[in-house]
Parts: C-alpha cells; sequence; structure tokens
C-alpha cells in the first residue's frame, strides 16, 4: 500500500493562488477528507494529486517517488467523480474493466475480479446494464467499484455523495467507509459537507482560499478549531470576545470579557493582555433558572440573559439567549427543558468545554 | 499545524512545467480547413473585387488595366435601369420576409408549444423543404401554377370555372409563392428555438392578470421571440436577394432581379468584370439594409430584454 | 365574478359570445398552421403524383397510374450518369468535409482558446455569404489561378478547376463544412469532460481515450453532420452551375436544364428519384441519432 505525501503544494491560475503552500502526509490505509467551502481548493488539490491539473510548485510523493509530470495515466490512481463520469456507451461491465483492459490484464482475470468488485458493491447482476439504466446510489456505486477493481495505490474521490438525495447520501458515508477500511486503501476524500467529513475521516484538512487551516481528526476539528471559519463552518459557535486576564489552574485561563469573567481551557501559552476569542459550542451551555451556588469558585461559567425565541427540533430545543452588552448566545438544550420566551436565565457551561481563538 | 508554509523543495515542478512555447501539434487539425478556407474563400472573394475594377474587353475576360467604370456604368445608367433592378430585388426582399415572419410564427408557435405525439413528424414536415434540392421544390410548383397545362388552371377551366388560363407563373406573383414556399423553413427554425426558451408560465401568468390569447400572444410571446424573429427575417431576406434558381424557373425572364441579372452578364453576356460589379453593389446594399434593421431592431430588443 | 357564473351556465349573451370568440380565434389559429403545412408539403407531393401518372400533364382527377416515366428516366442516359455523378460527388465531399470538421471542431472547442470565436465564425462564412456569390468568386478564381499557372510555365493541361470534378467538389466541400461542424462541435460542447479524465485515471493514454471514450460518444454528432452534408451536396445547385464542366453535370443542374425547356413528367421521375434519395438518409439519421441532432 501506499504513502501520499505533498510538499509545498501551488497552483495558481492567473494571479489567482487556487492553492497555497499544501503540506500534508497521508499513512497508509488512512482516509483524508479535505474540506471546505466552494472555491477552497480541495477540488484542485485532488485534481493535483491525480495529475489533471500540474501544480505551480511543490511535490507530490507516491511512497517517495514524485509523481509530478507524470501524465493521469501513469500514476496508478482510482478516481471517483461527483457526476459518476460513467461511460454512457458501455456496459457496467464494459465500464469496470475498462481499467483493467488498459493495465493489460488477462480477459479470464479481468472476468473474475469484475465479478468479485460487483459482489463486493452488492450490483452482482447488474452487469450487462448500461448506466442510464441505473438509480443514482447504483451508479454511484459502480463509479466506486470502477475506481477500486485496477486496485489503485491512491483512492481520490471528488465529492462522491453530493448527487445523491439526503437518506441516501448518509446510508453511502457508512458504506464507503467499511469498503475502504476493508480494503485498506490510502484515500484523499473530498467535501463540502462537514458532517460527511466527519462520519467518513481518519483525518480532516479544512481548507479555505487555497489554505490548509487545521488538520485533525473529527473530534479534534470540532472541539478545539483552530480559526473562527473553521468553528463556524463546522458546526454552531457562540463566540466571546476577550482578553487573557492570566493563566489559572491545570492549563486553565480566564478572560475579560464583556459578560464578565470567564474561564477556559488552552493547550497553549498566552499572553497576558491578549485580545482573543471564547468559542462554546450551544450543546456545551446549560440553560438554569437560578444562578449556580458558587460561580465564582468552581470550573463553570455562567452568563445571565433572557430568552429571545426559542425552537423545537425534536431531539433538541433551540434557544437564543440575549445577555449583556448585545451578546446573543445560542443554546441548544434537551427537549424536555422548559423554558418560554422571555424567560430570565442563566447560561453556564464548564471551562473544559469552552476554547480559545486566538485572532 | 496551521498554515506550515514552506519553500518547496527545489526542482519541484519546474522540470516538467506544461508550458513550453513555440510548435503545437494540435494545430495539424486546424490548418487544412484554415488552409481550403483562405486558398479557396477568402482569396477568391479578394480576387473578385479585384475582378470588379478591371477594364471590360469584348475578345477576352477582361483587359489590362483597371477602372472604375463598371460601378459607374451601373449606378449612373441613365434609365435607371440596374438601380431599379436592385431596388425590386429589395422590396421582393422584403415582402418575402414579411410574408414568411406572418406565416411561419403560428407555425413555430404551434411546434414549441404542441405535446402530439406526432411532434417529430411536424418537425419533418418543417425541415422536408429545406433537404429537398430546389430544382424539384420549383418543378414542383410548375407542375401546380403551370400557366397553360398547370394543375390549378387546367381543374379551373374543366371545372368551367374560368375561360382562359390564369397567370400564375411567370410573374412576380409565381416567384413569390416559389420564395415563401423555400425560405419559410429559416424563419420557423430561429423562431421554435425562441419561443421554446419562453417559459410557458409567462403565459400562464399574462392569461391569469386577465389577457386573452390574442394579447398574450401580441404583449408576452411575440416580444420575446424578438431574437428568433431577427434572426430569422435576416436570413430570409438575405437569401432572397441572393437567390437565383426560384426567379429563373418560376419568373423566366420576365422578373429580372440582381442575381439573374449577374449570371446572366456572365455566362450569357461574357461581361464578368461588370458582372462582379454588380454582384458587389448587390452585396452592399443588401448588408446595408441588414445593418440598418439590426440597428433598429436591436434597440428594440435590449429595450424588453 | 360570482354572479357571472350562472349566466355563463345558461349561455347567455357576453360570457357565450366570448367563448364563442375564443374557439372562433383558436380555429382559424390552427386552420393557419394545416395551411402552412399544406402549403410546405404539396409540391412534393404533387411531384411524387406526377411521376406516377399515365398522361403528359398531371390533372385533377390524375389519369391513372403509370411507371413510363421511370422508364423513360432509367433509359436516359444523361440523367443516369448525373445521378450517379451526383451520388459519387455528394459521397467524396462528405468524406471530405467531415474529416476536415471533426478535427477542426475538435481545434475550436478544445484547444482553440481566445481565438474560439473568430475561428467558429471563420469556418461558418461559407454559410453566412451567399452561395451565389461564393460561386462567382470560385468561377474567377479557378480561372485566374489556371491562367496564373499558364503564365508560369506549367500546362496542366484543359483546366484544373474548371471543367474538373476537383473544381467543383471542392466548392462542395466548402458548402458543407460548416454544417459538419456545427454538429460536431455541438456534441463537443455538450460532452462531458469528466469521462475523459475517468479514463485517464482508468489508465488509458490521450489517444485511447479518444478512440475508446471521446469518438463514441461524439459519433451520433458526426453521423448527423455527415448525413446533412451529404444531403446539402446531393441538392446543391449554384456552386454546381457555374462550376460545372463541359459534359459534367450534377443531378439538379440536368434536371434543371430539363425542365426549363421540356414539361414532359420525366423530371417528375427524376425529382422523385432525388426526394427518395434524400428521405433515405434522413431516415437513417433519425434511426441512428434522431432529426433534433440536425443543427442548421
Amino acid at each position: 500500500m501506499t504513502e501520499l505525501a505533498i510538499r509545498g503544494l501551488s497552483k495558481r491560475f492567473g494571479d489567482v493562488a487556487a492553492v497555497d503552500g499544501f503540506e500534508l502526509r497521508i499513512g497508509d490505509h488512512e482516509l483524508i477528507s479535505l474540506l471546505g467551502p466552494s472555491g477552497c481548493g480541495k477540488t484542485t488539490t485532488l485534481r493535483c494529486i491525480a495529475g489533471f491539473e500540474s501544480p505551480t510548485a511543490g511535490r507530490i510523493l507516491f511512497d517517495d517517488r514524485d509523481v509530478v509530470g507524470l501524465p493521469p495515466e501513469r500514476r496508478n490512481i482510482g478516481m471517483v467523480f461527483q457526476n459518476y463520469a460513467l461511460f454512457p456507451h458501455m456496459t457496467v461491465r464494459q465500464n469496470l474493466a475498462f481499467g483493467l483492459e488498459m493495465r493489460g490484464v488477462s480477459k479470464g482475470e479481468i472476468g473474475q475480479r469484475i465479478a468479485r468488485v460487483l459482489e463486493t458493491v452488492q450490483l452482482g447482476d447488474l452487469g450487462e446494464r448500461y448506466p442510464r439504466q441505473l438509480s443514482g446510489g447504483q451508479q454511484q456505486r459502480i463509479a466506486l467499484a470502477r475506481a477500486m477493481v485496477v486496485e489503485p495505490s491512491i483512492l481520490l474521490l471528488d465529492e462522491p455523495l453530493a448527487n445523491l438525495d439526503a437518506k441516501l447520501r448518509e446510508e453511502m458515508r457508512f458504506f464507503v467507509r467499511s469498503l475502504q477500511k476493508r480494503v485498506g486503501i490510502t484515500t484523499v476524500y473530498v467535501t463540502h459537507d462537514q458532517a460527511e467529513a466527519m462520519v467518513i475521516s481518519d483525518r480532516i484538512v479544512v481548507m479555505f482560499d487555497g489554505r490548509i487551516h487545521q488538520v485533525g481528526a473529527p473530534d479534534e476539528i470540532y472541539s478545539r478549531p483552530v480559526s473562527r471559519e473553521v468553528a463556524n463552518f463546522i458546526g454552531l459557535s457562540n463566540f466571546v470576545d476577550g482578553r487573557v486576564l492570566g493563566a489559572g489552574d491545570n492549563g486553565e485561563f480566564r478572560l475579560e470579557t464583556q459578560v464578565g469573567t470567564l474561564r477556559c481551557a488552552y493547550s497553549e501559552t498566552l499572553a497576558e493582555g491578549r485580545e482573543v476569542a471564547l468559542i462554546v459550542r450551544p450543546e456545551a451551555i446549560v440553560l438554569s433558572g437560578a444562578a449556580p451556588a458558587d460561580s465564582a469558585g468552581s470550573a463553570g461559567n455562567a452568563i445571565a440573559g433572557r430568552v429571545s425565541e426559542r425552537y423545537f427540533l425534536g431531539n433538541i430545543t433551540g434557544y437564543r439567549i440575549a445577555c449583556a452588552d448585545g451578546l446573543v448566545l445560542q443554546v441548544q438544550d434537551d427537549p424536555w427543558a422548559g423554558f418560554g420566551v422571555g424567560d430570565e436565565v442563566w447560561c453556564t457551561f464548564d471551562a473544559a468545554h469552552a476554547w480559545i481563538i486566538p485572532d | 499545524m496551521t498554515n506550515s508554509v514552506e519553500v518547496p523543495a527545489a526542482g519541484g515542478a519546474s522540470a516538467s512545467g506544461p508550458a513550453r512555447k513555440g510548435w503545437n501539434p494540435t494545430l495539424f487539425l486546424v490548418f487544412p480547413t484554415v488552409g481550403l478556407l483562405a486558398a479557396f474563400l477568402v482569396f477568391p472573394y479578394l480576387n473578385m473585387v479585384v475582378m470588379s475594377f478591371r477594364n471590360p474587353s469584348t475578345s477576352q475576360v477582361f483587359a489590362p488595366g483597371f477602372t472604375l467604370g463598371n460601378y459607374l456604368d451601373a449606378l449612373l445608367d441613365t434609365d435607371l435601369y440596374y438601380l431599379e433592378i436592385l431596388l425590386d430585388t429589395m422590396v421582393l426582399g422584403a415582402a418575402t420576409t414579411a410574408i414568411c415572419l406572418v406565416l411561419g410564427f403560428p407555425v413555430a408557435y404551434h411546434l414549441a408549444r404542441t405535446s402530439s405525439r406526432f411532434k417529430s413528424v411536424l418537425y419533418a414536415f418543417v425541415l422536408s423543404p429545406l433537404l429537398v434540392g430546389v430544382v424539384v421544390r420549383c418543378y414542383g410548383w410548375i407542375i401546380i401554377l403551370g400557366n397553360n397545362d398547370g394543375l390549378i388552371n387546367t381543374t379551373l377551366m374543366d371545372l368551367g370555372i374560368i375561360e382562359s388560363p390564369l397567370a400564375l407563373m411567370y410573374n412576380t406573383f409565381g416567384v413569390s409563392v416559389g420564395l415563401v414556399h423555400i425560405f419559410l423553413p429559416f424563419m420557423i427554425l430561429p423562431l421554435l428555438g425562441a419561443i421554446q426558451s419562453i417559459d410557458p408560465a409567462l403565459e400562464e401568468a399574462a392569461q391569469s392578470l386577465g389577457a386573452s390569447r390574442f394579447r398574450t400572444m401580441l404583449r408576452v410571446v411575440f416580444p420575446l421571440s424578438l431574437p428568433g424573429v431577427q434572426a430569422g427575417t435576416v436570413l430570409v431576406f438575405v437569401l432572397t436577394i441572393s437567390s437565383y434558381v426560384i426567379p429563373i424557373l418560376l419568373g423566366g425572364f420576365s422578373v429580372m432581379i440582381m442575381p439573374t441579372l449577374v449570371v446572366q452578364q456572365l455566362m450569357d453576356a461574357m461581361l464578368w468584370p461588370f458582372g462582379a460589379a454588380l454582384a458587389f453593389i448587390l452585396s452592399i446594399a443588401g448588408a446595408l439594409v441588414v445593418y440598418v434593421y439590426f440597428r433598429l431592431t436591436s434597440r428594440a430588443i435590449r429595450g424588453i430584454a | 365574478m360570482t354572479d357571472e357564473a350562472p349566466r355563463e351556465a345558461h349561455g347567455t349573451a357576453p360570457a357565450g359570445g366570448g367563448r364563442l370568440r375564443r374557439r372562433a380565434g383558436r380555429v382559424g389559429y390552427l386552420g393557419i398552421v394545416v395551411l402552412v403545412y399544406v402549403y410546405l408539403l404539396t409540391p412534393l407531393v404533387i411531384v411524387v403524383l406526377a411521376s406516377v401518372n399515365a398522361g403528359e400533364f398531371l390533372t385533377f382527377p390524375p389519369e391513372g397510374f403509370s411507371l413510363r416515366w421511370y422508364v423513360s428516366f432509367f433509359e436516359s442516359e444523361a440523367f443516369m450518369g448525373s445521378l450517379f455523378f451526383s451520388l459519387r460527388l455528394a459521397f467524396f465531399a462528405t468524406i471530405v468535409s467531415t474529416a476536415l470538421g471533426v478535427a477542426v471542431a475538435l481545434y475550436v472547442v478544445r484547444f482553440a482558446g481566445r481565438w474560439r470565436e473568430r475561428l467558429r465564425l471563420f469556418i461558418l462564412l461559407p454559410l453566412l455569404l451567399p452561395e451565389i456569390l461564393t460561386a462567382i468568386a470560385l468561377l474567377f478564381f479557378y480561372y485566374n489561378a489556371e491562367a496564373f499557372f499558364r503564365a508560369m510555365g506549367f500546362d496542366l493541361g484543359s483546366g484544373v478547376f474548371r471543367n474538373s470534378v476537383l473544381g467543383l467538389l471542392i466548392g462542395h466541400v466548402l458548402i458543407t463544412l460548416p454544417f459538419v461542424f456545427l454538429g460536431i462541435s455541438a456534441s463537443l460542447y455538450n460532452f462531458d469532460r469528466s469521462l475523459e479524465e475517468a479514463a485517464r485515471s482508468l489508465g488509458a493514454s490521450r489517444l485511447t481515450t479518444f478512440r475508446r471514450v471521446t469518438l463514441p460518444i461524439i459519433k451520433p454528432g458526426i453521423i448527423a453532420g455527415a448525413l446533412l452534408a451529404f444531403i446539402i451536396s446531393f441538392d446543391l445547385f449554384n456552386i454546381s452551375l457555374l462550376l460545372k464542366g463541359i459534359g459534367i453535370a450534377t443531378l439538379p443542374i440536368q434536371l434543371f436544364d430539363y425542365v426549363r425547356w421540356e414539361f414532359d413528367p420525366t423530371a417528375a421521375a427524376v425529382a422523385t428519384v432525388s426526394i427518395v434519395i434524400t428521405v433515405i438518409a434522413i431516415l437513417i439519421t433519425e434511426k441512428l441519432v434522431g432529426l433534433r441532432s440536425l443543427r442548421f
């Protein structure tokens, strides 16, 4: 199996840097997602790896072998396209055989391998159909099978689930993930859907404007984002601007904010007086009707406010809480919490559930 | 973790960079065609310009030397013979275009909106005259319109409705019937495209606001199809003023328009320089009409779009 | 509104009158549509009827069925010769313009860059310029080119271009090329480039990708363009009239010469055969790729 290393990859289109200084090592068996809004450079990065774009600068190494300058057909990749790109004039079987024929695999073996891969994607009896006779989900699986059957060194997926309807898309996430784990192929997965990236990836690369903002496991990206963009792109966030007062006990910092002193976990050192933002996720906040017993001493934070909106989502109830100085906090509480619009409430959260973004 | 920008390793992509200047093998794809068009279209047209300034000759195709005389002869003729033919040509073109528009619009609208399962048959009907040779189509009209033995005249006389045959051919009427018939598809096809791109919901909206079908046509469909109208009318006009076979076959020599005149000068009188000059006078006059028309209609189209 | 409903139900004056007017309008509209279709098709139907009519002239009612005009056509050396000449000419013109058209459409769509629109317009020139003018220009040009060659000391015999099939063929290729180009470039524009990328990612070279993926998918456009080129060339008149040589006549020219002076229905048989050939070409197109792929 193959390890993929990308070193200082940049791609410019005229004056626009689509990808700028991309650095990444992707381990054997690993599934990495490139996540970001459209135009962030994730697809360009993928196309550079595939060989459809040649980088302006940088190196792309498949197991220490630089593939820059090699045409796509000589990189031994498997690629799944957003629109599947199944050859409309060929049957499913001919589509699957195409890559094997290009590799000079014998007729007998082609038959066996196609049978096996059709089994794997659970479409054993559709070999003689044409792509247009398949449903979207079936086309998607055939596209996946076509990329996998050639046993590529690297599997590249470009928004492969974007054209499926919501329910099927969620099922396919698990299908793709378990298939990738079973085969153990190094995989780069491009998506703009944060939930999809969270479910599917070992690690997520979050990109904005051609640059990597953060690389990390899904939980790390979610709970310890490095920038406002990352925090905003993945899930809902509350930001409270403040100034560092000083380090507290066990890796905590105290911040002076518009709603009083707040405590917050952070892993790196911060100079006193520095302007930062505290971020806390809506589900980390608990509402209560009365002020907590000792808001000063413990690890807890408490902010007073008034419920300005309330909405019911089934599994949770959402609130917008108007606090002092124009701050509005978004809170998600369990659906049975009985606060109504206009109620005076306290928003409390643990210092360990908050995080700092140094602006 | 963030933004670890490093200077790319030396020799990165530059060795295999794609931008190689100079000879490009894809040019092989385009050279044969461009060469053919340059040698056998652009050059001949330039050559024709030169020809129109040649001195006429009675024994040869042209005599040495150059002159403006061919143009002057055509434009300053005391009887205004050539200018009158030019005017007749333009009038015939305008009339044919107008009739094609009036006849073509309902057909294009019907074809665009019909859900009949014979839609593709109807489409083939519209195309059919276009795909059958112009001589064949004219011959069909000769059989029908013939002044002595034509289908209409013989039938009417057999029935005793008329005493002597009607003059249906070898006049402007016959030529117009043929011209409209042959160029109607060139009107219908652009109109069809334009009408198909109009959202039917707009018509429903107009009717929901109280407009009758006719007023909906007039106030909504027609203005929105103006780009198609423009394309179709220009096409039919240009085709008409440069048509040769139809006027010859259905008009004989009694309907003289510029193309028949030009070919007569070239093939019968062997006056090539003069014929070339007449051809250019026709081209320039036609281009002027189209240009003015384009300017006027484009303003109208911008007004709605 | 509310008190109008019952009145309409009783069919009294205002509402009923409106409905009548609407129906009259609709009948009038459909009437025009039908009449135009009749007008478009009548001459073609009449030609076919005249060709199987026994009499010298088509009368109403017809004089009975006969194939004598077809016999007269098939026995006419002039007509048969020009029929086969036309078929051959159209065949070669189609081959040449299709080959040129595929290549140049590929270039224009894929590689032309900022020259694309200008190049497109240039290739469509023969379609935009009046055919009769192009014919005249070619006639002059052939004459001058031959004179030029003679002056340079090359004796190329009795005309390289005039009085030769080559000159006629070039004219036919010029006129048919834009049609082929339009058909093929349309199918290239609609072509989904990710299919080629998929083939490359599976290990196919540029050439293999073109042969196994691109070509099969744009084939309908090529076929439609080629068949249209064949039909256009087969029916082409003005170019053939001015560039025909002595002893070389295409079927439309032969027919033209005939119907100008003769009125016997042999011409109807010829015209019918020519219609049939066109219809066959159209049916092949419809069968293979659908009529809608024909682009004008």
